[in-house]
């Protein structure tokens, strides 16, 4: 999943991303309900946290209102909501001290959507190790002993036993 | 060799068939061993090594042989290596070959119903006597009496490589040492020959070894390894026993 969130991030937010921005997929929420797609250039999104000159009543936010240097502007942005055919992925920036600190992308896993993977490299599963009693069965495949360790071993006395 | 060899047929036949059909497997595997032995001064592999002999010049035996060799050390990345002591030694796929070979000549001779099983190689055709898979346990890596999987299967090939029999004699060839991080790995599969050479080269591998035989998989090669702190991996469609 991180190398298609990487790859959405990098085709909304257009410019190369700053140097030191950190990466970082959040928990999914309820992808259904999209919130309307705010496009990151024209408009903060006014929810999370906006910035006070806009929305002075908000009440969500107590910082003043920070017009940067880099001429953007603090707060929690999110990018457009861009439809992917597996689903829908958003992007939000945070913006401190006119830096972009964080980057995160939340993406849907419910239904198809969850069957997409990105390059499965396959893993064998971890299980406990067992140790069984001999029970019936009619070969032990182990490592290759001599002849003499043959003798003490299980297939020995599963030969005797049918001989 | 000095490998004990067990075999059960499975088949309702007359015993003097049986036991001509045992003795031809014996025949065949004193045959492979008078070939292929390192221990024999005049075997084929040690005339090759001495010049007498040249590769092209050899059986049909040891021409395949050394050219399932070659496509193993390529298919293992150089961790199945015939050439890995300096001079040739392929025993670690002739043991495999030999029993697949055995159980191929069984079939043709009638003996469709068996069970090879050469030092902890086993190669498997048919029904148990009592017409179900046959059932076979891996040996516990630790506990010498006890199992730590139990495979069921009609046809196929089981081999274990592990370093808790015969202790270091698996060399890791990228560090010139002993191998470590495994010790024990099981591949089944449809040919014992490939089964056995995948589990040494894993096992030389140490921990990485993990990851390819996950990959194994998809060839139809299924694993179950354990490492040398205890932790057990298994492959998904490994024929476990129910």
């Amino acid at each position: 999943m991180r190398r298609s969130t990487a790859a959405a991030v990098g085709t909304l937010t257009g410019a190369a991303l700053i140097v030191g921005v950190r990466l970082s997929v959040q928990p999914p929420a309820a992808p259904a309900a999209a919130p309307p797609p705010v496009n990151l250039v024209d408009n903060p999104s006014p929810k999370p946290s906006g910035s006070a000159s806009k929305k002075p009543a908000a009440g969500k936010k107590t910082t003043a209102p920070a017009q940067n240097k880099s001429g953007l502007k603090d707060g929690t942005f999110k990018g457009k909501a861009v439809d992917y055919p597996y689903g829908t992925i958003q992007v939000t920036l945070k913006i401190q001290d006119g830096k972009i600190t964080a980057v995160d992308a939340t993406y849907p896993l419910t239904g198809n959507s969850a069957t997409i993977n990105p390059v499965a490299i396959p893993k064998l599963k971890q299980e406990t190790l067992q140790a069984q009693e001999r029970g019936n069965v009619a070969a032990v495949s182990g490592a290759t002993y001599t002849s003499a360790a043959y003798q003490q071993s299980l297939q020995a006395a599963l030969d005797s036993a049918k001989a | 060799m000095g490998t004990a060899v067990s075999i059960e047929l499975a088949d309702d036949l007359p015993s003097p068939e049986l036991r001509a059909l045992i003795d031809d497997v014996c025949g065949w595997l004193h045959e492979v061993d008078a070939r292929f032995s390192t221990y024999k001064a005049d075997s084929e592999v040690m005339r090759l090594r001495r010049g007498e002999i040249t590769a092209a010049g050899g059986s049909g035996d040891l021409r395949h042989v050394l050219s399932a060799c070659a496509d193993l050390w390529r298919d293992t990345d150089g961790y199945f290596d015939a050439y890995a002591g300096g001079q040739l030694d392929p025993s670690g796929y002739v043991k495999g070959w030999s029993v697949e070979v055995a159980s191929a000549r069984l079939a043709a001779a009638g003996s469709t119903n068996h069970y090879i099983n050469a030092g902890g190689d086993i190669r498997m055709r048919g029904a148990h006597p009592d017409g179900g898979r046959w059932r076979v346990g891996i040996r516990h890596p630790w506990e010498a009496d006890k199992l730590s999987w139990v495979l069921a299967l009609n046809d196929g090939a089981i081999a274990t490589s592990g370093t808790y029999e015969r202790g270091d004699h698996v060399i890791n060839p990228r560090t010139g040492q002993p191998a470590r991080g495994l010790r024990s790995v099981t591949v089944v599969g449809p040919d014992l020959a490939l089964a056995d050479a995948y589990a040494t080269a894993a096992l030389a591998m140490g921990e990485p070894g993990l990851t390819w035989l996950a990959k194994l998989a998809t060839d139809g090669y299924d694993s179950a390894a354990v490492t040398d702190d205890g932790r057990a991996f298994t492959s998904p469609n490994l024929p476990a026993a129910v």
